[in-house]
């Protein structure tokens, strides 16, 4: 994309996230509808859908961490980029179903699916109908959707993949289309964190300066600043490393950017819960009720800390040279 | 906070230079060091052996010395080295940003060439024993008769003032002005009458840090950088350049002991706890972090940004990294507590490296400074009463 041209993008996306963003826990339905409605009018399932795609990895990273700025509802990661990412890779032969629009499919677990046969849901699955699985070996199907999963986190919508229903075959990667793909998802996702860290470390520092106590405001005292401080290194480390393992799935091979995002997630893991876990404690007790967005923060990181892949699965796998090299 | 896409890729002319650089290294290897060759001077014969291929000083103007080249090819020189195992270019990167920033045109033509090539071996003097953290509340005077100065204090912490031949010397030449505007800085030459230096002996048996003690010592003021008053903004640039992550050329060094530990994680699967193998996966994390991190900060730069407060990120990152992976280094390796490192302090080259690892929290500004330092300048938050 030309700067100008993703700029732009990037401003559509932050004014969206701005209008869209949910005030409280108590989430209406039809708003997550007429939001998710909006998001798909801004026209970005294009950004990756078309071949070759029309974005680069990192500026949809960029735009990810935008989406997660704010708490939003909106799928904007399943439905607009990750499922079309998917289909891209898999060539023209994969179209899906006419007039449906797939997410995709995690193990129950939230992981990465395990063979066929385990447990799946639908994952970031809002305005979604379909969901796209694919398997260790690299064989993607599409499932059905069923009723909704009650999960930590209030704002991203999972659904269960029901036992029975039958699975379309789409395609299936090869071995450096599926290793690009982990890498991808786990880029988009800690993307998606990093800007939610970044965004409710920025409210906290904001608090911090009016917030007053024995005559002074809070953020003047060393121990807050200090917090705050190091929430945001936890944050620039996070946003180097994604933004980083974003620019190597553009420019570098698959088994290089796949470390790289599994560095990011590892970091992100961490960093994110942690920066938001300081975020809280400098907002002190209002960050702990129903109607501050903090726990939606915190809910959504938390979350996603688990999903994809656990700080346990990729220390576990990174503790060794790859094998390759 | 740039949040648009960013080139972390190598510029095109990159891979020939690092083919170049590789080629004459195998024709020009480390020397062999002497018996009894103290290892600054071991290095310093390396310095002059790096400058004499023209590897010194790539980023430096032509004009000053250097090959007038950008940061990331110093860089690349930095990585080839350390991918080597091959000591690394001396720190004088950050001495040289101080002087091109602050020093007179005359200044720069007189010193830059012969720090580059080793001529002239620079210290810091920064430091005191009454100003630490307290940077501004140094006590050093330099006092102005005529066309010179007097200059009386003591320094502390100036690393191989013993080896060096001149000092970036900070000294107050106003002691009615504020803090930051009364203090100025000058090239001290060592061999001064008036100057002594004594070498520290340092927790890991090495002596690196030197006291300096300054009675009645001739400073002309041709040999002051910049305006009287000045000294301020010059040791904030000269700070904020060492901490940057790009300038030390620790990196390459890190991956090296990762790469071991990760080999250890690998020979060692059935051995290792599984908590341990977590570790070296956390410290190959920190790694690369941080390798992305001095890579982000390099398209930065690149695109115009010199180094400033957000250096404190840097340095902080920095630590984090050192200090974990030297933590746990001695736990894959616990015979490094073994032995005698060689210089008659007690434990193995490994452990030596980890005492060395717990100064990274405390030189080039704590830990606590660098946050107190992102809290007020890029956080903006309020100053206690």
């Amino acid at each position: 994309m030309q700067a100008e041209e993703f700029l732009l993008v990037q401003d559509l996306v932050r004014t969206f996230a701005g209008r869209h963003r949910v005030e409280s826990a108590d989430l209406e339905p039809s708003a997550r509808a007429a939001a998710q409605k909006a998001l798909g009018e801004l026209g970005l399932a294009e950004l990756r859908g078309s071949s070759p795609p029309a974005a680069t990895v990192q500026e949809c990273a960029l735009l990810a961490e935008e989406h997660g700025s704010q708490p939003l509802t909106t799928s904007l990661l399943g439905t607009v980029l990750l499922a079309p990412e998917l289909l891209r890779l898999l060539g023209d032969g994969a179209a899906p179903e006419v007039g449906t629009t797939p997410t995709i499919a995690l193990a129950r677990d939230l992981r990465f699916p395990g063979p066929p046969g385990d447990g799946l849901v639908a994952w970031d699955c809002e305005g979604a109908d379909r969901a796209l699985c694919v398997a260790p070996d690299g064989t993607v199907t599409s499932a059905e959707l069923g009723p909704a999963v009650p999960a930590a986190d209030l704002l991203r919508g999972i659904r269960s993949v029901p036992p029975g229903s039958p699975a379309a075959t789409v395609g299936r990667l090869g071995p450096e289309q599926l290793t690009h793909w982990q890498a991808y998802a786990l880029v988009l996702l800690s993307s998606e964190l990093v800007g939610a860290a970044r965004s409710f470390v920025r409210q906290s520092v904001e608090y911090a300066r009016e917030r007053r106590q024995y005559g002074r405001s809070i953020g003047s005292f060393q121990a807050v600043q200090h917090l705050l401080a190091d929430a945001t290194v936890l944050v620039e480390a996070g946003t180097s490393a994604t933004r980083y393992a974003a620019w190597c799935l553009d420019n570098q091979p698959p088994a290089r950017a796949l470390t790289a995002a599994r560095v990011a997630k590892a970091e992100v893991n961490a960093s994110a819960l942690d920066a938001v876990s300081i975020g809280m404690q400098v907002f002190g007790g209002i960050a702990q009720t129903w109607e501050h967005v903090a726990h939606l923060y915190l809910r959504k990181v938390l979350l996603g800390t688990t999903t994809l892949a656990t700080t346990a699965d990729l220390l576990t796998t990174l503790a060794e040279p790859e094998t390759a090299r | 906070m740039n949040d648009t896409p960013l080139d972390f890729g190598d510029p095109a002319d990159l891979d020939d230079l690092r083919r170049r650089f590789r080629a004459w290294l195998a024709e020009h290897p480390l020397p062999e060091r002497g018996a009894d060759e103290p290892l600054p001077t071991f290095l310093h014969r390396w310095h002059r052996q790096l400058h004499s291929g023209g590897w010194v000083g790539l980023d430096v103007p032509q004009v000053y010395g250097g090959q007038g080249l950008s940061t990331l090819h110093q860089v690349a020189i930095s990585d080839e080295l350390g991918a080597g195992a091959a000591p690394g270019i001396p720190r004088i990167g950050y001495l040289a940003h101080a002087l091109m920033e602050f020093a007179s045109e005359e200044q720069r033509q007189r010193w830059l060439p012969r720090m580059l090539a080793g001529e002239d071996v620079w210290c810091q003097g920064f430091s005191e024993p009454g100003a630490g953290s307290d940077l501004a509340g140094m006590s050093t005077t330099a006092t102005r008769e005529g066309d010179h100065y007097i200059v009386n204090g003591q320094k502390l912490w100036t690393s191989y003032a013993q080896y060096s031949g001149l000092c970036l010397l900070l000294a107050r030449t106003d002691r009615s002005a504020p803090a930051h505007t009364s203090i100025s800085a000058f090239a001290l030459p060592l061999d001064r009458a008036g100057v002594t230096v004594r070498p520290l002996r340092a927790a890991n048996g090495d002596d690196e840090f030197c006291e300096l003690f300054l009675d009645d010592v001739r400073i002309e003021e041709s040999e002051r950088i910049g305006a009287e008053g000045n000294g301020w903004p010059l040791a904030m640039t000269t700070v904020s350049y060492e901490r940057n992550a790009l300038d030390t050329g620790h990196i390459s060094k890190y991956g090296l002991l990762v790469e071991r530990l990760r080999r250890a994680a690998r020979d060692r699967r059935d051995e290792l706890p599984d908590g341990l193998r977590s570790e070296i996966g956390r410290c190959f994390v920190d790694y690369e972090v941080l390798v992305a991190h001095a890579a982000r900060r390099t398209a930065e730069r690149l695109a115009g940004r010199t180094a400033g407060p957000e250096s404190s990120y840097d340095k902080l990152l920095m630590t984090r990294t050192e200090q974990r992976l030297y933590e746990t280094a001695l736990r894959v390796f616990p015979e490094e507590l073994f032995g005698d490192g060689g210089n008659g302090a007690e434990g193995g080259e490994l452990f030596g490296e980890y005492l060395y690892s717990r100064a990274a929290s405390v030189y080039g500004g704590t830990s606590q400074i660098q946050r107190n330092i992102i809290a007020k300048q890029v956080l903006g938050l309020p100053s206690a009463r």
